[in-house]
């Protein structure tokens, strides 16, 4: 018994050698040491001599990573995809390949997952693909991958990606905010968008929801848009990019420093001429924009752009839902901006504005920027299914002046409603209309009922 | 050469070990050793006896500190860098996955240990006087395996470890009274967050191995005391030893202790007023042997025994690692750590009953069961009721996490575990 | 020496080697486990701003990088490590004498980095400051060059 005992501890030992050293084999053979190995013989080819040959051959393994202190970040794709900076790499074999077509956004200063997506501290092949339980964000397919650039390109058009452009266009145009939220703006029928694209859908998911909602989300409130292919793909695009993170900013604090141009546009795009005026031309409701930089400190001005009536009690200036950059380029636009300037501004305008217009202007651009359109259609027409509400669908807003007067239609406006049943036993409907009251300013919604009786279409019958 | 001897003996400061001086002196000039008699008897160490589960428990802890000490070395306890710690240990730290894994299994096994040791114990009846106390101290050492189970939980910080110690420290909090306040004193705050992955460290890694440590020392010290390992039943012989009285210190009165008719006292048992060897009789003292290398051997083999298992393990089953812990998304079902699992299925049936009368309970119950089981004998015959009592309680508790782990889906609904539920969160 | 004696004897010494080795190679995988395999560190070679972000005369100390930038008029850049070679603290050029101070012992430096007074084995290290392609001034401290070397812009 004695003996067998002692055998059986010395055979343990044995099994315990054995195990310790597979266990360090194992860790000392990673997948990504080949592919270094891999690559250096690559390389090796190119050198003229046996000397140079022999030293690219010695270069130690080691993993390499990119770190993106401001994002929380660590990429170590380029421990693998090690020729993605060197152009003599272009025809190399994945992964060694060259990334052309970069520009600016070199690898070892941007990362890699930031565009890519996939797993960036891995490295295995398939974990870092991101193609292995528990992580959320797999690489992006090359139909989807140039979503990515509107995470950080929020505003103005993308260089070779139209379809972001077409995207944040149909989002404002078709009323999205109506039930979504975005950035603090818009309803909350559906879920918000601000981060969707954190939410790390699969693409394809995204876009057969938009073609037809109940198709991959059973039961789904969102009607059915008869969008086209093209625009369920800017769509998809759009949602990708959404992600919350401020990216943006982060590596235009690296490079990019948002400039005048970009808020002269901006200036144009919001109308800030329906109220301001730059020495004296303009309209006259707001203050002369004339030396405003002079007169206040930048922080002021952001403040003023994020919530004017926290800076200045009582002020009629609708907050505006504009990225940090956004604003810092608006502010360096009025730092420059000259009455020649804005002339040249009116001048692409129609026709001049009476203060009435104005009002309408103003509830146009809320009817758009808080999404009514989509319910109630981009041209008050209505038409959007809801099952067992009166007449099976959103009414149209085109002849509300028929039963209702204005005040009835600013209190439902500001207090919401439930749509009256078709059916009283059937459910609910899916849509109703919110309360607007914490949203919108007594003001605001005036305009919104001067918006919308400047549409009513008159009756055709008369005396 | 005589010097190198002189150094040796210097060192050791024992006869030889072929002597049985020497073989003794081993054991009582080592600090390390002389936790051990320097003879044992053979019937106590047989392993169908006790399968050696505290000394395989006492192993497994002594793995979890020399890896946890290796992880601390990579790991900050504040999110979401423990979290990337985790990924790092996975994915480029030399060996990370597997003395990750080693930590992970052993505090598993651990937990398991400890509670099949509970039940020896219990079956045995050798928690009886005068070991009444001894129980005591292992039922405080299996709550603290359970506390480091439970705080070691949550430092990956993965959904899994997220979600895990929010249900768990919900259970605490109904607790009535002082629920809130030891859910908020355990959290820091009124959620798991930051503060709650820092104090959960501290006590993984300095409170609780220290108090384990404490509570080991004086465990082993009063098993030492109490005679070493208990008699296996079998060899329980009808009790028939005299009682002598003999020479005590001036003042004091005669102290009369069991002696057999071959063993002589010594000072230390007179002044303990017990002998070392509970009753030696003379065909028991043939049985004894010295501890080397007969008990030596025998935790060595289980020690590599145990080392190894966890080692097989640890090389072929990957500790799970699962998404960052997300506040805002609760996966379903979310499950407290399998241990608890018992626990959260009686909390759905009643907070209050379930989570923490139940338990509170059973801990009291467990306590106090050898100063309630009065009966003196250890023989299984004369204690059929209170082994059907105790084996419906331990029935009952696995049944419970069988539930709790198996047969529990989405919506904590019961659903066998061969049904594929789809689609659980959305 | 019998068949029992050989087969015990090699049991137990094979044995035996086996448990000395696993304990060895347990503790080198642990001394290799502590070998930290990436490092999050500030990286050795950065980029420090344009030309004209320094002034000419006096020194601009950059802390986080722990160098001394040096532009003269007419001979240009030059970037001196601020960690004196002794035991690491950061020296201090004083304008008035136009030397390195270090405050842990005393050690002195020339303005060429070389060592004046107290226990620093040797001069200050001076590092490669190039012109990267994007017009900004880029320092190596992996690339130790001599005192004399300097880049004119």
């Amino acid at each position: 018994m004695e003996r067998r005992l002692q055998q059986l501890f010395f055979a343990l030992s044995i099994l315990a050698l054995v195990l310790i050293v597979a266990a360090a084999w194992q860790a000392n053979t990673p997948s990504w040491k080949t592919y270094q190995h891999n690559f250096l013989q690559l390389e090796a080819q190119g050198e003229p001599n046996a000397v140079a040959k022999a030293a690219v051959l010695a270069t130690p393994p080691e993993i390499h990573q990119v770190m993106l202190t401001g994002l929380q970040r660590v990429d170590r794709c380029t421990t693998c995809h090690l020729g993605v900076e060197d152009p003599t790499m272009k025809d190399a074999p994945e992964p060694f390949r060259y990334h052309a077509n970069l520009g600016s956004h070199i690898p070892s200063k941007f990362g890699c997952t930031i565009c890519h997506g996939g797993q960036g501290l891995a490295t295995d092949k398939e974990a870092a693909h991101g193609k292995v339980a528990f992580w959320p964000n797999p690489l992006l397919s090359n139909d989807y991958i140039r979503a990515s650039c509107g995470r950080c390109h929020k505003e103005g058009d993308v260089p070779g990606v139209p379809e972001l452009t077409e995207g944040r266009r149909l989002f404002e145009s078709q009323g999205c905010r109506g039930c979504h939220k975005l950035n603090g703006v818009g309803g909350s029928i559906g879920p918000d968008l601000t981060a969707e694209g954190a939410n790390h859908r699969a693409p394809e998911w995204l876009e057969q929801h938009f073609l037809t909602p109940n198709a991959v989300s059973a039961g789904s409130a969102m009607p059915n848009f008869h969008f086209t292919r093209e625009q369920a793909r800017a769509l998809t695009y759009y949602m990708l990019s959404l992600t919350s993170e401020e990216m943006g900013s982060y590596y235009s604090s690296v490079r990019v420093i948002p400039g005048p141009e970009y808020g002269r546009k901006l200036f144009e795009e919001k109308n800030c001429i329906t109220c301001h005026n730059v020495g004296g031309v303009g309209a006259k409701t707001g203050p002369d924009l004339m030396g405003v930089t002079t007169r206040h400190s930048l922080e002021w001005l952001d403040e003023q752009l994020v919530n004017p009536e926290l800076v200045y009690p009582g002020s009629s200036m609708p907050a505006y839902d504009l990225e940090p950059n956004a604003r810092k380029a608006l502010v360096a636009y009025l730092n420059s901006a000259t009455p020649a300037d804005i002339q040249l501004l009116l001048a692409h305008k129609n026709h001049p504005l009476t203060p009435e217009d104005v009002g309408i202007e103003a509830g146009k651009a809320d009817f758009a920027r808080f999404g009514c359109a989509g319910c109630h259609g981009t041209e008050l027409q209505g038409g959007v299914p809801n099952p067992n509400a009166q007449g099976g669908e959103v009414p149209s807003l085109l002849h509300l002046s028929d039963d209702y007067t204005k005040d009835e239609v600013i209190a439902v406006i500001r207090n919401g409603r439930a749509p009256p049943l078709d059916n009283t036993a059937g459910p609910t409907p899916p849509l109703y209309m919110p309360s607007w009251k914490k949203v919108l300013s007594d003001e605001d919604i005036n305009r919104l009922a001067d918006f919308l009786w400047s549409k009513q279409e008159k009756k055709k019958e008369s005396w | 050469m005589n010097l190198l001897q002189e150094i040796w003996q210097s060192i050791v400061r024992r006869d030889s070990l072929s002597t049985d001086k020497g073989k003794s002196e081993l054991v009582f000039l080592n600090v390390w050793l002389h936790i051990h008699p320097a003879k044992v008897k053979k019937e106590n160490m047989k392993f169908r006896h006790s399968f050696y589960l505290g000394f395989i428990t006492f192993f497994l802890f002594l793995i979890l500190i020399t890896t946890g000490i290796a992880l601390m070395c990579y790991y900050r306890p504040y999110p979401p860098q423990a979290y990337q710690d985790m990924k790092d240990l996975q994915f480029v730290v030399f060996m990370g996955p597997f003395l990750r894994n080693m930590h992970r299994w052993a505090a598993h096994g651990m937990v398991v240990c400890v509670f099949l040791h509970m039940c020896r114990v219990f079956y045995t009846g050798s928690y009886k006087k005068p070991r009444q106390f001894n129980w005591v101290i292992g039922v405080f050492l299996l709550l603290l395996t359970l506390g480091l189970s439970f705080t070691g939980y949550l430092l990956p910080w993965d959904q899994l470890a997220y979600w895990a110690i929010t249900v768990g420290t919900n259970i605490g909090s109904y607790a009535p009274l002082i629920g809130g306040q030891v859910r908020e004193l355990l959290l820091g705050g009124h959620s798991v967050g930051e503060a709650a992955l820092l104090r959960f460290y501290v006590l993984h890694v300095a409170v609780l191995p220290s108090l384990v440590i404490l509570l080991t020392i004086v465990h082993f010290w009063r098993v030492r005391k109490d005679g070493g390992l208990s008699r296996p039943v079998w060899k329980l012989k009808p009790e028939r030893e005299t009682l002598v009285t003999i020479g005590a210190p001036a003042e004091a009165a005669p102290l009369t202790v069991k002696a057999s008719t071959t063993k002589t006292y010594g000072l230390m048992e007179v002044v303990t007023g017990k002998p070392i060897f509970e009753t030696v009789s003379a065909e028991e003292e043939e049985d004894t042997v010295f501890s080397f290398p007969y008990a030596f051997v025998r935790e060595a083999v289980t020690l590599m025994a145990t080392v190894t298992t966890i080692m097989v393990m640890s090389l072929f089953l990957n500790a799970p690692l699962e998404e960052l812990a997300n506040p805002a998304k609760t996966p379903n079902p979310a499950k407290a750590p399998w241990y608890f699992l018992g626990l959260q299925e009686l909390v759905s049936h009643s907070a209050l009953l379930g989570g923490v009368v139940a338990p509170a309970l059973m801990v009291l119950a467990l306590i106090a069961i050898p100063y309630i089981d009065r009966n003196p004998s250890r023989r299984p015959r004369d204690r059929k009721w209170v082994l059907w009592l105790f084996t419906i309680f331990v029935v009952a508790n696995l049944v419970l996490i069988v539930i709790g782990t198996f047969f529990r889906g989405p919506g904590w609904a019961l659903v066998p575990p061969w049904v594929h539920v789809v689609g659980g969160a959305e | 020496m019998n068949r029992r004696t050989f087969f015990k004897l090699s049991w137990g010494t094979v044995g035996l080697a086996a448990l000395v080795s696993a304990i060895g190679v347990s503790l080198a995988a642990v001394v290799r486990f502590l070998m930290p395999s990436v490092f999050y560190e500030p990286p050795q070679a950065f980029k420090i701003g344009t030309p004209g972000d320094f002034a000419f005369g006096a020194p601009q100390f950059l802390v986080e990088e722990k160098i001394y930038v040096f532009h003269d008029r007419d001979k240009g850049f030059s970037v001196a490590s601020a960690v004196c070679t002794h035991l690491g603290c950061t020296v201090a050029h004083f304008q008035s004498d136009e030397k390195f101070h270090c405050p842990c012992h005393g050690s002195v430096f020339a303005a060429d980095g070389s060592v004046q007074h107290g226990p620093a084995p040797r001069a200050l290290d001076w590092f490669e400051v190039t012109l990267a392609r994007d017009g900004q001034l880029r320092v190596d401290k992996n690339k130790v060059v001599p005192p004399t070397y300097r880049l004119m812009v």
